[in-house]
């Protein structure tokens, strides 16, 4: 758990941070959305000490983070920084391994482990292993970047605009690849991005900042349905709301379930369970059909979702 | 040299070597091969090249640079290959002329007759080494290959210098005549070029890292090596000599350790006060430029500031730091030549030698050293920050 308190940071007379209070649950991921400029990578440097706070009190699991030795600190701390931050002179491998090396673990202790990371994020070690960090492309990069923040199997993950530098298409992959790992390893994540699809389709929670202050911490569909002011209601884009809260919900929610799962007609074509609902509707409205059957990891048929249901309650 | 461009121009004629060998070709004609003196200060008689070889040996010179021109535009395979090899092959065997030379016209009859080399053969010599140096760029960088050149090259020249049939050329009498002398200066000129550029790295390294820790620092510190490096050379040489003399005057002492205000104390003061600007400026720029995010990510991952040193800073800056070393040794090997006008020895006493005494051959015997020194320096730090390059392949 991650707790700031009354927390200021000063450069000089401009305040980058203005008296926050924000509380990070064990196990949540936390992301600090806004636009540049507002603070939250000043607040994210202050977690792991990269900068100090002028004002208030940070602790981490309950204690202090002053009273503590800021390498110590850190080495407990993944952080995955945007353009990767790789060492250029290190092969992928020994870049994994930094901190369990920092940690002085035992050569085939690291050498499993980052066999096992690489494994983790779909990076093949057998071709990937002794490559540089310029061979690799920018989503392998931070693919990368992401296995070397987790080596050391910290609790605490801390992500500066990670994906701000990749393309759409890299950036949409190693979300849902974070999403999927995350479920695997439930690490306490503060995520910080500008942008706000971002925000919603990774965090439990949201904290929208805004010149120094956090203006709103709430679930993302809590951000969607109430926003706190008119800037979240234009951050999170007014007309957009009833698209977007589709997007949170899976289809199992809705779907109408068959009493057992049944065997799929052959070449049907369908939804997963794990699908949102704003996919679904898209699929209806391509398809111009009226309900859409619903397949499960095994493939099979074990519902179906209908229009009529979808426009009632979707948003 | 990339490789790509050296297969993509592989079936392309090359402009490089024939406009090379056929400049080689005009002057090794119109100029002196070589000349004859009746002794050492006296002014010799030139020979052209038909004079100085025989038709023979001009046939074989003028042949050889034709096919090194044909060849250049024969649309075959391995072309640089042969071409490597007949240079190769050209410039080892390339002091057989001067043996004829030698033989052909020196009168036996009086001891104090020596040849020397003419205008014509160091043309010939320049153009055939830019040749094989056009020829193992198209080839590409093959250490082994560029090895076994210096090998065969270097070895051949070492047998014909000392076979007899060389004894007459001046440059190997003013040798002859001073072997110990020779080994003295050629180890004085290592120690104080080497010994300068060894004490300025440790200082430079010492200020680059005070430059950093403390930025205030910065401008005084450059400024200070800079002014050093712009005061003439000679004149640093001269003035250190009154303040040393006055220090060794002083305390005493200081004589029983050999300092002394002329000779190689002032010499060596001289060429690392010279030295620290390329290597201040160079270990400053390349420690200070690793990029931050690294620095960042390092730090952030929790390393602490000295591990962040040695693990990213040091290796991704010693490259360039190397190259530091590299001009200034190759500075400090120049330098030190002229160090030879306040006693301190090495390859310049025989440079100034020979100016007082005109004997050219006497300054060749000091200059020739110097340069091939400096070369091979240039060689082997090259060699080194290639090794070291943090990055060896990008995609």
């Amino acid at each position: 758990m991650i707790e700031l308190k009354h927390v200021t940071r000063r450069f000089g007379p401009t305040v980058a941070v203005d008296n926050i209070n924000l509380t990070i649950e064990t196990g949540e991921v936390c992301v600090l959305v806004g636009s540049s400029g507002c603070g939250k990578s000043t607040t994210l440097r202050m977690i792991n000490r990269l900068l100090p706070h002028s004002e208030g009190e940070i602790l981490v699991d309950g204690e202090d983070i002053t009273t503590m030795n800021a390498e110590q600190l850190r080495l407990n701390m993944g952080y995955v920084i945007q353009g990767t931050g790789l060492f250029p002179h290190w092969t992928v491998a020994r870049n994994i391994a930094m901190v369990p090396q920092l940690l002085k673990w035992p050569r085939d202790r690291i050498d499993a482990r980052v066999h096992e990371l690489m494994t983790l994020l779909d990076l093949d070690p057998a071709t990937h292993a002794n490559k540089y960090p310029q061979q690799l492309s920018g989503g392998q990069a931070q693919r990368v970047g992401v296995a070397r923040a987790l080596a050391a199997d910290p609790n605490i993950l801390l992500m500066d605009e990670p994906f701000g530098a990749l393309d759409a298409i890299t950036r949409e992959n190693l979300q849902l690849e974070m999403l999927r790992i995350q479920k695997q390893v439930r690490k306490t994540t503060v995520f910080v991005t500008h942008d706000i699809d971002e925000a919603l389709k990774l965090a439990t929670r949201i904290a929208v900042m805004d010149q120094g202050r956090i203006i709103q911490h709430d679930t993302p569909e809590n951000i969607l349905r109430r926003p706190a002011s008119e800037f979240v209601e234009n951050l999170v884009g007014k007309q957009d709301r009833g698209l977007k809260l589709m997007s949170l919900r899976p289809v199992r929610q809705l779907m109408q379930a068959h009493p057992a799962p049944k065997r799929p007609e052959p070449g049907a074509e369908g939804l997963k369970e794990e699908d949102n609902l704003r996919l679904a509707l898209s699929v209806m409205l391509w398809q111009g059909a009226e309900q859409v059957p619903v397949f499960n990891a095994r493939g099979e048929e074990t519902g179906v979702i209908t229009r009529e249901r979808l426009i009632q309650e979707g948003a | 040299m990339s490789v790509s461009r050296s297969e993509s121009s592989q079936l392309m004629p090359n402009r490089v070597i024939p406009a090379l060998g056929l400049l080689a070709l005009a002057l090794v004609w119109l100029l002196d091969v070589g000349t004859i003196q009746p002794n050492r200060i006296v002014p010799g008689t030139g020979h052209g090249l038909v004079s100085a070889v025989g038709w023979g040996g001009a046939a074989l010179v003028t042949s050889t640079l034709a096919g090194s021109i044909l060849l250049a535009f024969l649309n075959l395979r391995g072309r640089y290959l042969i071409q490597l090899a007949l240079l190769g092959l050209s410039l080892a065997l390339l002091p057989l002329l001067l043996d004829v030379f030698a033989s052909r016209h020196l009168p036996e009859d009086s001891p104090f007759a020596r040849s020397s080399i003419g205008a014509g053969f160091w043309c010939l010599l320049f153009f055939l080494f830019l040749m094989l140096i056009e020829t193992l760029g198209r080839l590409g960088s093959r250490r082994g290959l560029e090895l076994l050149l210096v090998v065969v090259i270097g070895g051949s020249w070492l047998i014909f210098l000392q076979s007899e049939g060389l004894e007459s050329l001046s440059l190997v009498r003013e040798f002859n005549a001073r072997p110990a002398k020779f080994e003295q200066a050629f180890w004085t000129h290592l120690a104080l070029a080497f010994g300068a550029v060894a004490i300025s790295a440790v200082l430079a390294f010492g200020l680059a890292l005070k430059m950093m820790r403390s930025p205030g620092w910065q401008r005084p510190i450059l400024g200070l090596v800079s002014f050093l490096q712009t005061i003439p050379s000679l004149a640093v040489f001269g003035l250190l000599i009154a303040p040393l003399s006055a220090l060794v005057a002083a305390f005493p002492v200081l004589e029983t350790l050999g300092i002394r205000g002329i000779g190689w104390t002032p010499a060596l003061l001289a060429l690392v006060a010279y030295s620290l600007l390329p290597m201040v400026r160079n270990t400053f720029v390349a420690l200070t430029e690793v990029p931050e995010n690294l620095a960042d990510a390092g730090r952030g991952m929790g390393m602490n500031e000295r591990q962040l040193f040695f693990k990213l800073k040091l290796p991704l800056a010693l490259p360039v730091i190397i190259e530091g070393v590299r001009i200034t040794t190759i500075q400090a090997i120049g330098l030190t030549a002229v160090a030879a006008l306040i006693g301190a020895g090495g390859f310049g006493s025989f440079i100034f030698q020979g100016l007082g005494q005109a004997a050219m051959d006497l300054v060749l015997l000091g200059a020739l050293p110097t340069i091939a020194l400096a070369l091979l320096a240039d060689a082997v730090f090259t060699m080194l920050a290639a090794s070291l390059k943090p990055t060896p392949a990008t995609a």
